[in-house]
C-alpha cells in the first residue's frame, strides 16, 4: 500500500433506472489499497455501482467520497479514475502507443514524456515494443494487458475492473488474473473489481462483497465468505454447498443439532446463540466423507443411496439420496470405488459443519 | 430521474462564455437587426446602416447594454444554481422577447438579430448546464439545446403553419370546418382515391421485382447478376422526374413505339394496302396512370431491391440447409423457409414503395396528364392562377397523414417482426441456390429489364442530339449549344452553378445535424427528447411537396421571412436530404460501443474532445458517404425546390422542368443528361476514392 492509497466511501447510495431499483441504499467502504470483488449473479447491481464510482452514472441519491473528498458531483472526467472495460474499449482507430497515451495527450504531456511514460506501463505488463500495433493486430488477451495499462498510464486513484476477464479463453485466464493482481498490489491503487465468476472472486481478492437484488448480502475476505457464509445465497455462491434443513433441539448444555440421523452437540462460538427451531445448514462436498454402510449411531453420521456417480478423471462425483434430499460429494477415483444404488454412509466432522445464521427467511 | 448537478460553481469557461457574448454585441452594432429590403446579395450603405438596430427600435439597445453588464458575471465565482439560472433566465427571457418582439411588429428578422438569437440561445444552453441538464455538459446541452431550436424552426412552426391556413380562412378569420368543405369539394376525393390506387399499385409492383433482382443478385449463379449491384445507383443520381421523360421519348405520342407502329400500321404504312385507311393512330396511351405507374415502378424498384436483399443476404443457410436435408426441394424451401424468413423485408419495401409513390412529384408532373394525384394538385393549387393556399395546405395535410401513416406502420408493426438478426456479417460462400427453372425465368426478366434501363437512358443522351425528337432525327449540337455556350449568365449554366453551391453547401450542414441528431437519439436520454423523436419522424416522412408547401407558408413573411433567397433552397435541400445523414449516423453509432466514448472520459478528455477524437475518426467514412449522397440528392431534388426557387435562384431540376412545359424536350433531355453524366462522375469519384481509403489503416473491428 502506498501513501497514496485512498480510501473509497459508499454512504447511503441508491440508483434507479425509471421504475426499476438498481441499487438500495448501500453504505460501503473499499479500505485503502486493496481490491474489493463485487460478487454476484447478473442483474445484481454490481456493474451499477461500478458505474457509479466511476462517475459515468449518476447516483440517485447518497454520496461518493474518495479519501477525504466528496466526488459524487463530479463528472467521470474529473474523477481520476481508471477503468479496464469488459470488451477493453481500445480505440480502434490508435495504435498501441497513442492508445495508452490518449490520456496523457489530454492533459498535455510533452511529447517525450509521453512516450516514456507509455514505454514505463507496457513494461509492467509485458507489452513493450507493440506501441505500433493497431488494436486489431493483437490478440486478445494482449489487447486485454493494453488495456489494462490505459487505465493505470495516468496513476489514478482508483481502478474498476469491469468482469475483465470474461472475453479470454479459460487458460489464458488464470495468467491475466495473477498479473492483475500483481500489479494492483504492486501500485497500491484502492480497487474494485466485478465479475460473476466465484472462482475468479477468491483468488484476486483482498475482500469480497457478494451482491444480491441491488443490496449487499455479504462483506468480508474471501476465506471467512467461504468459511462463515451469513446466508443461503452466499452458502450456495461460493464454492459448493449442499444446503439443508435442520432442527436445534434441547435446553441449555444439552442442545443439539439434528439433521437426519445425525446429531451434533452445540458448542461454544456456534453462530446461533439462543435459538431454537428449525436452522439451515451448510455441508461443504469435500468435508461428507462416504463409507461402506455401518449401522451405528456414532454420530455425525448420515446414511444413503448413491443415485448417480460421474468419472472425472481424478475425482469421482456421487449424487446420494439421503433423508435430508439428496447431498453432492466427491470420492477419489483411485481409492475404493461405489456404485449405483449401493447403500453407504456419511461421516462429517462437527467442526465442518457451517452454521448458517440467517433467520430462515428464505 | 432526478437530475444531478455535476458542475463545480463557476466551472463553464469564462472564455467561451465571453466569446458567445461578444458575438452578440459586435452582431447588435454592426448587423441588419431588420431584413434588408432586397436580401443580403443586393444592398445600399445607407440600407445597412438604416437597418441597424438602435436605428430601426429605440428599445432594442437594452440588448447590448444588458449583455454587456453581464460580461463580468462569467468571472463570478457563485454558486452552480444562482449562475446558471442566471444564464438560463435572462438569455431565455431576451431570446423570447426578441422573437415575439419581430412576430408582433410584422418585422423581419435581419441577419444580426438571428446571430444574436444563435449566440442567446448558446448562454441559455450554458445556464441548463450549469443547472445540470445533460449533467452539467455544456457542449451537450448545447447541441440539444440546437437541435430542438433547429427543429421547431425549420419543421415544426412549418408544419403548424399549414394547419394554421386551413384553420384560418383568408380574413384570418377561425374556420373549423374549411378543411372538410375543401376535402369534400369537387375532385379531390378522386385525387386522393388516385394517389392510393397509385401508391399501392406500385408498391406491389415494386416489391415483386425488387424481390426478383433481390433473389437473383444474392442467389443466382450467373455473371449478369453483378450487374445488378451496379444499376441501383441509377436512380439515385437520376432526377425523378427524368425517367418520365425518357418514357415520352420512348412510348411517347411521338416517341419510338408509336413512330413504329405509324410506319408500319398507320395511313400509308408499310403493311397497309395503297388506298385503305390505317389501322394505327398516334396514341397518348403513356400519359396518365400507366405513364405514372411505369415510371416509378421502374425508378422506385432499386429502393425495394435493396431492402429485399439487405434481408436476403443475412438469412442463415443453414435454415435452408436443413430444410433441403429433410427432402424438402429448392421449390419447397424456398416457399416455406426462405421467404417467410424475408416477410418483414417485403413488407418493408412494399410500404416504402407506396410512401415514395405518393411523395413522388416530378413524374405525375411530367406525365400525369388527366390523372391527378396530390402532390401534383397541391402544387397546382399554388402555382396556378388559384393562388389558394387553404386547398395546398389541406391537400398537404392529406398527403402528410397518409405518408406519417405508413411510416407508423412500417416502425411499429414490422420493426418488432423481424426474424432475421441482422448481425451485418454477410455469410459469404454456401448459399442455397436457386431452383432452375426460377433462375432461368429470372435471367430473361433482368435481361428484359436491363435493356429497357438502357433503352431509356440511351433516348435521353440521344434525345439530347437530335433535332426535333419523333420528327427531325437529324443529328445536332444545338441544344447542347444552347444550353452551355451562352455564357455563365444565361442558358444552363446559372441554374447549374446554383444548384452546385447550394447543394454543395447543404451536403455539410445536413450531414452536421444529421449525424448531431443521431448521436442524441442514440446516446442520450431526458426529458424534451421526445420532441427530437418526433421531429425526425417528421423529416422521414415528410414529402417534398408539403415541406414546399409548408416553407411557402411560413417563410414568406415576418418574423422569418426567406422566400426567394438562397438561403431556403439551401436549407430545404438539407432537410430533405437529412434522412440520409440521420440513417447513416444511427446505424454507424449503434455499432460503436458506448464504451469507447466512456473510456475516454475516464482518460480525463470532455465530451467535446471525446467527440472529436474517438467518434469523428470512427464515423469517418459515414460522413463522407453521407455527405455525397446529400449532394447528389440536393441536386436532383425537385418536389421541395419548385415551390421556392425564383428567377434569381433557379437550380438545375426546376430549369429542365420549365423547358419540359414550354415543350423544349431536346434541351431538357440534354440538360437531364449532362446533369446525370455530372452525377455518375461524382459517384465514381467518391466510391474510388473511398475503396482507396479503406485499403488504408481503417476501422476494421469495433
Amino acid at each position: 500500500m502506498s501513501d497514496a492509497s485512498i480510501k473509497i466511501v459508499l454512504n447511503n447510495v441508491s440508483k434507479h433506472f425509471g421504475k426499476v431499483r438498481a441499487l438500495d441504499a448501500v453504505d460501503i467502504a473499499f479500505a485503502p489499497g486493496t481490491l474489493t470483488t463485487l460478487l454476484g449473479p447478473s442483474g445484481c447491481g454490481k456493474t451499477t455501482l461500478l458505474r457509479l464510482v466511476s462517475g459515468l452514472e449518476p447516483v440517485s441519491s447518497g454520496e461518493i467520497w474518495f479519501g477525504d473528498e466528496n466526488v459524487t458531483n463530479l463528472s467521470a472526467t474529473r474523477r481520476d479514475v481508471g477503468m479496464v472495460f469488459q470488451s477493453y474499449a481500445l480505440f480502434p482507430h490508435m495504435t498501441v502507443e497513442q492508445n495508452v497515451g490518449y490520456g496523457l495527450r489530454i492533459l498535455r504531456t510533452k511529447p517525450d514524456d509521453i512516450s516514456k511514460r507509455v514505454q514505463e506501463v507496457l513494461e509492467m505488463v509485458a507489452m513493450d515494443g507493440f506501441q505500433r500495433r493497431y488494436p486489431d493486430e493483437l490478440s486478445g488477451g494482449q489487447q486485454q494487458r493494453v488495456a489494462v495499462a490505459r487505465a493505470m498510464v495516468l496513476r489514478p486513484k482508483v481502478l474498476l475492473f469491469d468482469e475483465p476477464l470474461s472475453n479470454i479463453d479459460s487458460k489464458l485466464r488464470r495468467s491475466m488474473r495473477d498479473d492483475i493482481r500483481r500489479l494492483q498490489q504492486a501500485s497500491g491503487i484502492t480497487s474494485i473489481y466485478v465479475t460473476h465468476d466465484q472462482a475468479e472472486a477468491l483468488a484476486v481478492s483482498d475482500e469480497i462483497i457478494i451482491m444480491r437484488n441491488g443490496s449487499i448480502e455479504q462483506q468480508g475476505p474471501p476465506q471467512a465468505l467461504y468459511h462463515r457464509p451469513r446466508t443461503t445465497f452466499v452458502a450456495n455462491f461460493i464454492g459448493e454447498s449442499n444446503v439443508v434443513d435442520a432442527e436445534l433441539t434441547g435446553e441449555g448444555t444439552h442442545r443439539q443439532i439434528v439433521f437426519g440421523d445425525a446429531r451434533v452437540d452445540v458448542t461454544a462460538g456456534m453462530p446461533i446463540a439462543d435459538r431454537k427451531g428449525p436452522i439451515k445448514l451448510s455441508l461443504r462436498p469435500e468435508v461428507l466423507e462416504i463409507r461402506p454402510f455401518e449401522n451405528t449411531s456414532s454420530s455425525p453420521m448420515l446414511h444413503g443411496v448413491i443415485v448417480q456417480r460421474a468419472y472425472m478423471g481424478p475425482v469421482i462425483e456421487y449424487t446420494i439420496k439421503t433423508r435430508i434430499g439428496a447431498l453432492f460429494t466427491r470420492g477419489p477415483a483411485s481409492a475404493s470405488q461405489f456404485k449405483e444404488s449401493d447403500e453407504i454412509s456419511i461421516h462429517i466432522q462437527p467442526e465442518n459443519i457451517i452454521i448458517i445464521p440467517e433467520n430462515s427467511k428464505a | 430521474m432526478k437530475i444531478q448537478t455535476q458542475r463545480q460553481p463557476g466551472e463553464t469557461s469564462p472564455w467561451a462564455v465571453l466569446s458567445w457574448l461578444l458575438i452578440a454585441i459586435t452582431a447588435y452594432w454592426l448587423l441588419p437587426w431588420t431584413a434588408l429590403e432586397y436580401g443580403l446579395g443586393d444592398f445600399t450603405a445607407e440600407e445597412w446602416v438604416d437597418a441597424l438596430g438602435w436605428k430601426q427600435v429605440r428599445s432594442t439597445l437594452v440588448l447590448p447594454i444588458l449583455l454587456t453588464l453581464m460580461i463580468p458575471l462569467a468571472w463570478l465565482r457563485i454558486s452552480a444554481k444562482i449562475s446558471g439560472g442566471l444564464w438560463a433566465v435572462v438569455p431565455g427571457l431576451a431570446l423570447g422577447a426578441l422573437l415575439i418582439g419581430f412576430t408582433a411588429t410584422e418585422t423581419s428578422m435581419g441577419l444580426g438579430a438571428t446571430v444574436i438569437a444563435i449566440c442567446l440561445a448558446a448562454l441559455f444552453a450554458v445556464g441548463m448546464a450549469e443547472l445540470g441538464f445533460q449533467r452539467g455538459d455544456t457542449f451537450i446541452a448545447g447541441a440539444v439545446i440546437f437541435v430542438i431550436f433547429m427543429v421547431s424552426v425549420f419543421i415544426f412552426f412549418p408544419v403548424g403553419e399549414i394547419f394554421n391556413n386551413v384553420l384560418f380562412d383568408k380574413a384570418g378569420i377561425f374556420s373549423p370546418f374549411q378543411f372538410f368543405r375543401i376535402i369534400t369539394s369537387f375532385g379531390v376525393g378522386r385525387v386522393i382515391g388516385n394517389t392510393l390506387v397509385l401508391a399501392f399499385s406500385v408498391g406491389l409492383a415494386t416489391t415483386l421485382f425488387g424481390l426478383a433482382f433481390a433473389l437473383y443478385a444474392v442467389r443466382a449463379t450467373t455473371r449478369i447478376r453483378y450487374l445488378i449491384k451496379v444499376f441501383y445507383i441509377l436512380p439515385i443520381i437520376t432526377p425523378p422526374f427524368v425517367v418520365g421523360m425518357s418514357l415520352i421519348l420512348i412510348f411517347g405520342r411521338a416517341g419510338m413505339i408509336n413512330d413504329g407502329l405509324m410506319y408500319l400500321l398507320g395511313p400509308a404504312g408499310l403493311l397497309i394496302p395503297e388506298g385503305s385507311p390505317g389501322l394505327f393512330e398516334r396514341s397518348g396511351y403513356i400519359y396518365g396512370f400507366l405513364g405514372i405507374f411505369l415510371a416509378q415502378t421502374l425508378s422506385l424498384t432499386p429502393i425495394s431491391y435493396m431492402v429485399i436483399s439487405g434481408m436476403l443476404a443475412s438469412v442463415n443457410p443453414a435454415m435452408e440447409e436443413a430444410s433441403l436435408t429433410m427432402r424438402a426441394s429448392r421449390w419447397a424451401t424456398m416457399w416455406h423457409v426462405t421467404l417467410p424468413l424475408i416477410r418483414p423485408g417485403i413488407a418493408n419495401a412494399f410500404l416504402l414503395g407506396m410512401i415514395s409513390s405518393a411523395a413522388d412529384f416530378g413524374n405525375p408532373l411530367v406525365l400525369g396528364g388527366e390523372y391527378d394525384v396530390l402532390s401534383t394538385e397541391i402544387y397546382f393549387s399554388i402555382a396556378g392562377a388559384q393562388l389558394d393556399f387553404a386547398r395546398a395546405a389541406a391537400l398537404g395535410i392529406i398527403l402528410l397523414v397518409l405518408s406519417l401513416s405508413i411510416f407508423y406502420i412500417q416502425n411499429k408493426w414490422i420493426g418488432k417482426k423481424s426474424y432475421v438478426t441482422v448481425t451485418g456479417v454477410e455469410t459469404a460462400g454456401n448459399v442455397t441456390p436457386l431452383p432452375r427453372g426460377l433462375q432461368r425465368g429470372l435471367t430473361l426478366f433482368v435481361v428484359i429489364w436491363f435493356f429497357l434501363v438502357g433503352l431509356l437512358y440511351f433516348s435521353i443522351f440521344l434525345g439530347g442530339f437530335v433535332k426535333q425528337w419523333g420528327a427531325d432525327y437529324t443529328l445536332t449540337l444545338s441544344h447542347h449549344l444552347e444550353l452551355w455556350s451562352k455564357g455563365l449568365e444565361s442558358g444552363a449554366w446559372p441554374s447549374f452553378l446554383n444548384s452546385m453551391s447550394y447543394a454543395l453547401l447543404a451536403a455539410p450542414l445536413t450531414t452536421l445535424v444529421g449525424v448531431l441528431i443521431a448521436y442524441i437519439l442514440t446516446r442520450k436520454t431526458f426529458y424534451g427528447r421526445g420532441i427530437i423523436d418526433f421531429g425526425t419522424v417528421l423529416i422521414f416522412a415528410i414529402p417534398g411537396t408539403v415541406i414546399g408547401v409548408a416553407y411557402i407558408l411560413a417563410f414568406n413573411t415576418a418574423p422569418i421571412e426567406l422566400t426567394g433567397t438562397a438561403a431556403i433552397l439551401i436549407i430545404t435541400m438539407a432537410i430533405r436530404a437529412m434522412p440520409v445523414g440521420i440513417r447513416g449516423g444511427m446505424s454507424a453509432l449503434s455499432q460503436i460501443s458506448t464504451s469507447l466514448e466512456e473510456a475516454s472520459l475516464l482518460q480525463r478528455a470532455g465530451s467535446l474532445r471525446t467527440i472529436r477524437s474517438v467518434l469523428l475518426p470512427l464515423l469517418k467514412s459515414t460522413i463522407v458517404s453521407s455527405m455525397a449522397y446529400s449532394f447528389i440528392r440536393s441536386m436532383t431534388t425537385v418536389s421541395a425546390v419548385i415551390f421556392l426557387a425564383t428567377a434569381g435562384t433557379d437550380v438545375a431540376t426546376t430549369y429542365i422542368l420549365s423547358r419540359v412545359e414550354s415543350g423544349d424536350t431536346g434541351v431538357a433531355v440534354a440538360y437531364g443528361s449532362v446533369l446525370i453524366f455530372t452525377m455518375l462522375v461524382f459517384t465514381l469519384l467518391v466510391q474510388f476514392t473511398m475503396g482507396r481509403a479503406r485499403t488504408d489503416k481503417q476501422v476494421k473491428t469495433i
